[in-house]
């Protein structure tokens, strides 16, 4: 039993942390706010060329066949630095086709994704906001030719720069998943602007939207334990980054407790403030254990890694939601301005709080586990 | 990363299953000497002062094989073995700074036993602030002379020896003028009176010392070294108990489970209700990512990465946690939370104390662990100043040092 990251896993973390340092400063970040795309293509190629982009897939395609556990280190680094772009979901994305796709999907998106030269994503959520798979209210009509696809999808990350969307939608089979081009005719992407300005929200409106026969991804009436794998894989995904956002405003917290003085000394010395920071590293530590323990189930199919990924899900949005607001208030006046920097990490913890299962959805997965 | 358990600490835990499986006591195990025959039958099993080396009597197993073996026992319920304080950190504390006279003289019957320890440091004036305590213990060549009194003294009422830290020079710094010595509780200076605690049972004591007797082989290091000495054993083994705590509590959630099945709210049973689902999913949540912590520091341990200060964040994690979960199963379970002797369909708990009891034993027990050890607030003292590295804070004892 070893909890600790191994040489290359150690390797890699500081890799991305220096990477992210230098290219994803806060600087890069807000210039991005003001991007109709809020990302930078250049940036895109960089991770491509680092091989973040195809770290988990198999080597067979471009990949580097790693793990969760590795995806969530890049995970945590990039939410310390709230970095902007579709990186997670297009990696999600890439591991549905890769666990549902046929070989020719596979070849088609698979390395192009690992190279930078596609984004993806799924569209989880109907006009309910019900996370649950089998509630999706997207229905697809068979036609002579394939298929048209009727609905709207809410808050679909990153969707108006993504070569390809994945859909699910209600078939007279049950539940399946479509490859949607967001170009195609019937189909109107809106913004959703949201409180973090690097996070991008799409709405997806789908009026009779045709898509071809051979754009199933798996087969018809397949996708429910699909798309509820990804949630959880996306869950884990997400605790990372918000763990990352966590650490960044726990450090900002304590190097400022450090320094700023007041009534004659640190404030850091009161301990209303010490204890709040002691408080913090507390949950930061906590949810370091949840997101590396779910992530580590996940790659060893171990029997309770669903439990695991839900318990990581709910348990790191509550605490990253507390330490980021905590480090405002250690921060007083400055902390609550638009200049200070601790917002992009406030925003990023709360902006994900909601993504892939709320802390609802996931409190109720572990309660149907351990208590039937 | 990987936190399969290996194939031996597998085969272990089998071993270990099926040795209490057969053995664990079925009767009661409550008076002195059931606890103490148990206890016994435990060392001999190899399930007692497993990390204490072989040549005191010890077993030189791992961190995770005691875990392995509170974890088994947690989930049967088999009752705790006694002399935990001596056990804990007592005896570790003679072995790393005692004398042979002393290591042969008492660490196997710590180990069996069949001689009880306490501790005598907190006093009525000096709990967290422990360094300004004031029981003198007066130098007389070939022993000392106490004086003083001692309070909260776990086990002192059935104790035969303790360990102390008295004042040995009144006139040094506070920190300096302390030493660490055995003191043998059967004897007439020595007077020990219970004190009940909101469980209603007296497991801590009042010991006040009037011209005690402690020998001068008994003092453990040098003279004046006691505060030292006290530092390097405290915590001794705290990383390695939560994993058994916590399977103590998911024994209990469980338990709380069944009970929201039995009691029933607007026709349908508690268990239905969406506002208690809500809350036993996130009670559940925080008690696996205690499960995580718990292994991460047994990792930690097995590399012997020592925790240090960060067994501070576990100790205030777990504790903290148990407050609000055993709040929430009172919550839950309304007046039923407060019985004190169990009906059927809400049995007794395993309440993780050593004292069997209902869900108000373990709710009223939830209450100390925040309190002894160091409580929480000196907890977040210790990780804001040594782990954080926050500055101190401004204290009138450091001012006038
Ligand atoms: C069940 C139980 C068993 C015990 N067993 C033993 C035993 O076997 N042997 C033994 O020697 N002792 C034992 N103790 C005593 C225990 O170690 C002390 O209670 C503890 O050290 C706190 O001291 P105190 O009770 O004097 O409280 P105080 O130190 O007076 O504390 C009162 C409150 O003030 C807070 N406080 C104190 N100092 C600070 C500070 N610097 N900053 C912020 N807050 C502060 C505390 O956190 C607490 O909330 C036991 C206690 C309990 C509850």
């Amino acid at each position: 039993m070893d909890f600790s990251f191994s040489s290359d896993q150690q390797l890699l973390k500081n890799s991305a942390r220096g990477f992210l340092d230098e290219h994803v400063k806060p600087a890069t970040v807000r210039l991005l706010w003001d991007d109709p795309r809020g990302e930078s293509d250049t940036l895109w190629k960089e991770i491509a060329q680092l091989g973040w982009l195809g770290l988990s897939l198999p080597e067979a395609h471009g990949g580097s066949g790693l793990g969760m556990v590795e995806t969530a280190l890049l995970l945590e680094e990039m939410g310390r630095a709230a970095y902007p772009g579709p990186y997670w979901p297009t990696v999600l994305a890439a591991t549905a086709i890769e666990l549902a796709g046929a070989e020719a999907q596979k070849k088609r998106w698979l390395p192009a994704v690992a190279t930078g030269d596609a984004r993806a994503t799924i569209a989880f959520l109907d006009t309910e906001l019900d996370w649950r798979p089998e509630a999706a209210q997207t229905r697809a009509e068979k036609t002579g030719k394939g298929w048209t696809l009727s609905g709207r999808k809410r808050f679909v990350p990153w969707a108006h720069v993504a070569d390809v969307l994945l859909v699910p939608a209600q078939t007279p089979d049950g539940l399946t998943l479509f490859l949607v081009d967001p170009r195609a005719a019937g189909l109107a992407l809106e913004p959703v602007p949201v409180m973090d300005l690097a996070t991008r929200l799409v709405d997806v409106t789908l009026d009779r939207a045709p898509v071809a026969a051979d754009a199933l991804l798996g087969g018809p009436g397949q996708a429910g334990p699909l798309l509820a794998a990804l949630l959880r894989r996306g869950a884990v995904g997400a605790a990372a980054e918000m763990l990352g956002a966590a650490r960044r405003c726990l450090d900002m917290a304590v190097g400022y407790a450090k320094v700023r003085e007041q009534f004659g000394q640190p404030i850091g010395s009161f301990q209303a403030i010490r204890h709040k920071c002691a408080e913090m590293l507390l949950e930061a530590e906590n949810s370091h254990s949840a997101v590396y323990y779910a992530a580590w189930a996940l790659d060893a199919k171990a029997e309770d890694a669903e439990l695991a990924a839900s318990v990581a899900k709910a348990y790191v949005g509550d605490a990253a939601r507390k330490v980021c607001g905590e480090a405002i208030q250690v921060h007083g006046g400055i902390g609550f301005t638009w200049e200070y920097d601790l917002h992009l990490y406030f925003k990023r913890a709360k902006a994900l709080e909601s993504m892939y299962g709320d802390g609802d959805y996931h409190r109720e997965a572990i309660l149907r586990r351990v208590a039937a | 990363m990987d936190l399969n358990p290996t194939a031996e600490d597998r085969a272990f835990r089998t071993e270990v299953r099926r040795w209490l499986e057969t053995n664990a006591a079925t009767g009661d195990v409550k008076t002195l000497d059931e606890r103490k025959a148990w206890h016994r039958k435990l060392y001999e099993a190899g399930y007692v002062g497993m990390l204490w080396p072989k040549e005191y009597g010890g077993w030189g197993r791992t961190p995770m094989q005691q875990a392995i073996v509170q974890d088994e026992m947690a989930r049967l319920g088999a009752p705790p073995p006694i002399n935990g304080l001596g056990i804990g950190f007592i005896g570790p504390t003679i072995i790393v700074h005692g004398t042979d006279w002393q290591k042969q003289r008492y660490l196997k019957k710590m180990l069996t036993a069949e001689e009880i320890w306490c501790q005598l440091y907190s006093e009525p004036n000096a709990g967290s602030d422990l360094a300004s305590l004031k029981t003198r213990a007066e130098d007389q060549g070939d022993h000392f002379l106490v004086n003083g009194q001692k309070i909260w003294t776990s086990s002192g009422p059935i104790a035969d020896w303790g360990i102390l830290l008295a004042r040995t020079d009144g006139k040094a710094a506070k920190h300096k003028g302390i030493s660490c010595v055995l003191l043998h509780m059967r004897q007439p200076g020595v007077e020990v009176r219970p004190l009940r605690q909101i469980t209603g049972s007296s497991l801590f004591s009042e010991v006040f010392m009037t011209n005690a007797r402690a020998e001068r082989r008994d003092l453990i290091g040098n003279l004046n070294q006691g505060w030292e000495i006290a530092q390097t054993t405290l915590g001794w083994e705290r990383g390695a108990n939560s994993l058994g705590r916590v399977t103590r509590y998911a024994v209990a959630f469980n338990q709380l489970v069944r009970a929201t099945k039995e009691l029933r709210r607007g026709g349908k049973p508690l268990l239905e209700d969406a506002a208690v689902r809500a809350r036993l999913g996130k009670a559940y949540a925080e008690l696996e990512v205690q499960r995580y912590a718990a292994l991460r520091v047994l990792s930690a341990l097995q590399n012997s990465d020592s925790p240090g200060a960060a067994s501070s964040i576990t100790k205030l994690s777990y504790t903290e946690f148990e407050k609000r979960y055993f709040e929430l199963a009172l919550e839950i379970l309304g007046p039923y939370g407060q019985l004190v002797s169990a009906r059927e369909e809400f049995e007794d708990i395993d309440t993780s104390s050593g004292e069997p009891g209902t869900w108000a034993t373990a709710f009223l027990w939830s209450r100390a662990g925040t309190i002894y050890s160091g409580s929480s607030e000196i907890q977040k003292n210790i990780i804001g100043e040594r782990v954080l590295g926050l500055p101190k804070e401004v204290r009138a004892d450091r001012l006038k040092a």
